[in-house]
């Protein structure tokens, strides 16, 4: 299997808090690994460590074999890192198509000086932006708000944006932050369906999630982690029956 | 007559300081206070050009432009790059010490000002023609920026303003569209300063002062920020107000203050009761 991202001896502290110490992981094209542990065990920031919202103190990052971790956030995006966010963070005043056309990896719309003086080649391209999005939209079951604010659909709705939006940025490394929070019903069908897919296509997927039957369902291997630490590795069934894992998560 | 034409070139040139601004402070989200600076740097340096090269009035004036523009690329690179919030501090003192600089170097005629700036138009209808000029700058300038607006680049700018750090997340590289934001505002500044130059034929630094900063904040403001429309009206009003109260002949004595006093209670109106200004910006209020 080819290997999409790998940690190396990540660490971070925050003051006298260790969320993350001595991080080893790696993730392979197709797979989709659960991250799972109590709240306050360093799952979100890990999150935050890959995709470069916060720098690491120690460690190596890899995305794709290139190391990553000595680049700001938006080059790290650029490389290929997409995520999700535990509170979606989607641009609320604007609509669900203008959330999709400003998060592709690369963005034409982002030169000036290309918008000027390339109007057609600007618009065209677009065109073709407005096209996948389309597509992508249609099957998260969104094409019915492609035009509504973001702000005023309902809490699931958003959730499937935050993937979408990822989606559409197109990374081959996926990091969904809580995805089910909140979240029942078809919009749960349809955010696992699509995931798996997303993993058939080859990306790699990385899901921070408290829902265990979503992780159970869906994840090929899952990690244990609790006080920033990599407590278990091994697939679900394993780590559930971990008497680790229920000493620390149900607190038995 | 001619007392009309001069007011239509002030519009003009306001129209495009107010609409520059309305790009970096209403669309873009950036505080800073120093778009007369960059307007004094257009106008010093077409001027200048003029007095000492014989370079005529039109490259001149986008010479001036284009400093403007790497003048706020050297005030807001670092400014930003530390923080977004240092931008306001440094455009500060950037617009502070600049024209201190202005005020005390010899070339640009010192406190007394540069004059025998030559007329880049001679002829009875020198004030029609720069009329007629200033006003379509004005206007270029406010199409310009809201096409840019409501193109793609206008999309990335509204979400950089929505959440900065999502928009990161996702490839952007915010601190450059900050710093072309700014330098896109002050280049056509610089311009307007232009056009300022080879109409009036004499630069005195306390045109550009900060009080300047105050008057088209307050068009801004007053007209609606984020709005293409928004600076025209601010424009109007503003420039239109104090021609208004002349027609009240009360002595100069009083004349001064009261215009003040009138700048502030509207600014102060309109920050307490209508903050989105004139004509509202068609985006829900956070």
């Amino acid at each position: 299997m080819t290997e999409v991202i790998r940690l190396e001896s990540v660490h971070k502290r925050f003051g006298g808090v260790v969320v993350a110490d001595d991080i080893n992981l790696s993730l392979a094209k197709g797979e989709i690994l659960g991250l799972i542990g109590p709240n306050g065990a360093g799952k979100t920031s890990l999150f935050n460590l890959i995709s470069g919202v916060v720098p690491l103190d120690a460690g190596r990052i890899f995305l794709g074999g290139r190391r990553i971790d000595r680049m700001p956030l938006y080059r790290r995006a650029r490389a290929g890192v997409s995520r999700t966010w535990q509170h979606m963070r989607l641009f609320h005043t604007m609509t669900t198509m203008d959330n999709m056309l400003v998060a592709p990896r690369v963005c034409h719309g982002e030169s000036l000086t290309r918008v000027l003086f390339s109007p057609g080649a600007t618009s065209r391209e677009q065109k073709d932006l407005r096209e996948r999005a389309r597509r992508l939209l249609r099957r998260l079951e969104l094409d019915d708000v492609t035009d509504k604010l973001v702000s005023e659909l309902p809490f699931g709705q958003q959730k499937l944006i935050g993937l979408a939006r990822a989606l559409m940025h197109g990374g081959d490394c996926l990091l969904l932050d809580e995805p089910m929070a909140g979240v029942e019903g078809r919009v749960y069908e349809t955010m696992q369906s699509v995931v798996r897919e997303e993993a058939t296509a080859g990306r790699a997927v990385c899901v921070v999630e408290h829902n265990i039957s979503f992780i159970k369902d869906l994840c090929n291997r899952a990690v244990f982690m609790a006080n920033g630490r990599i407590v278990q590795t091994g697939t679900v069934d394993e780590l559930l029956g971990s008497s680790v894992l229920a000493e620390l998560y149900f607190g038995a | 007559m001619d007392y009309i034409y001069s007011i239509l070139v002030l519009a003009g040139i306001y129209l495009a300081l107010s609409a520059s601004f309305d790009l970096i402070i209403g669309y873009g989200g950036l505080i800073s206070i120093a778009h007369p600076i960059f307007y004094a740097i257009g106008a010093y340096t077409a001027g200048l050009l003029a007095v000492s090269w014989h370079v005529p009035a039109l490259p001149a004036t986008l010479c001036g432009g284009v400093l403007a523009m790497i003048a706020s690329v050297a005030m807001s690179l670092p400014a930003i790059r530390v923080a977004g919030d240092y931008l306001l501090i440094a455009s500060i003192g950037f617009q502070l010490g600049l024209l201190q600089v202005i005020k005390n170097v010899q070339f640009t005629g010192g406190d007394a000002g540069l004059s025998n700036i030559p007329s880049a138009i001679d002829g009875p209808f020198r004030s029609h023609v720069f009329a007629a000029i200033s006003l379509v700058l004005g206007l270029a300038v406010v199409l310009l920026i809201r096409w840019i607006v409501r193109g793609p680049y206008g999309a990335i700018i509204t979400a950089m303003r929505d959440d900065e750090l999502a928009l990161l997340a996702l490839g952007r590289n915010v601190t450059r569209i900050k710093v072309v934001i700014l330098a896109l505002g002050s280049g056509l500044a610089g311009c307007a300063g232009g056009v300022y130059t080879f109409y009036y034929q004499y630069l005195n630094p306390s045109q550009f002062d900060v009080l300047q900063s105050a008057t088209i904040l307050t068009m801004v403001v007053v007209g609606g920020m984020g709005t293409s429309l928004g600076p025209m009206i601010g424009t109007v009003l503003l420039l239109g107000l104090p021609q208004a109260i002349t027609f009240l002949h009360l002595p100069p004595s009083i004349m001064a203050p009261f215009q003040g006093i009138l700048f502030c209670l509207l600014v102060l109106l309109f920050i307490q009761l209508r903050p989105q200004g004139i004509i509202a910006a068609r985006r829900p209020q956070t």
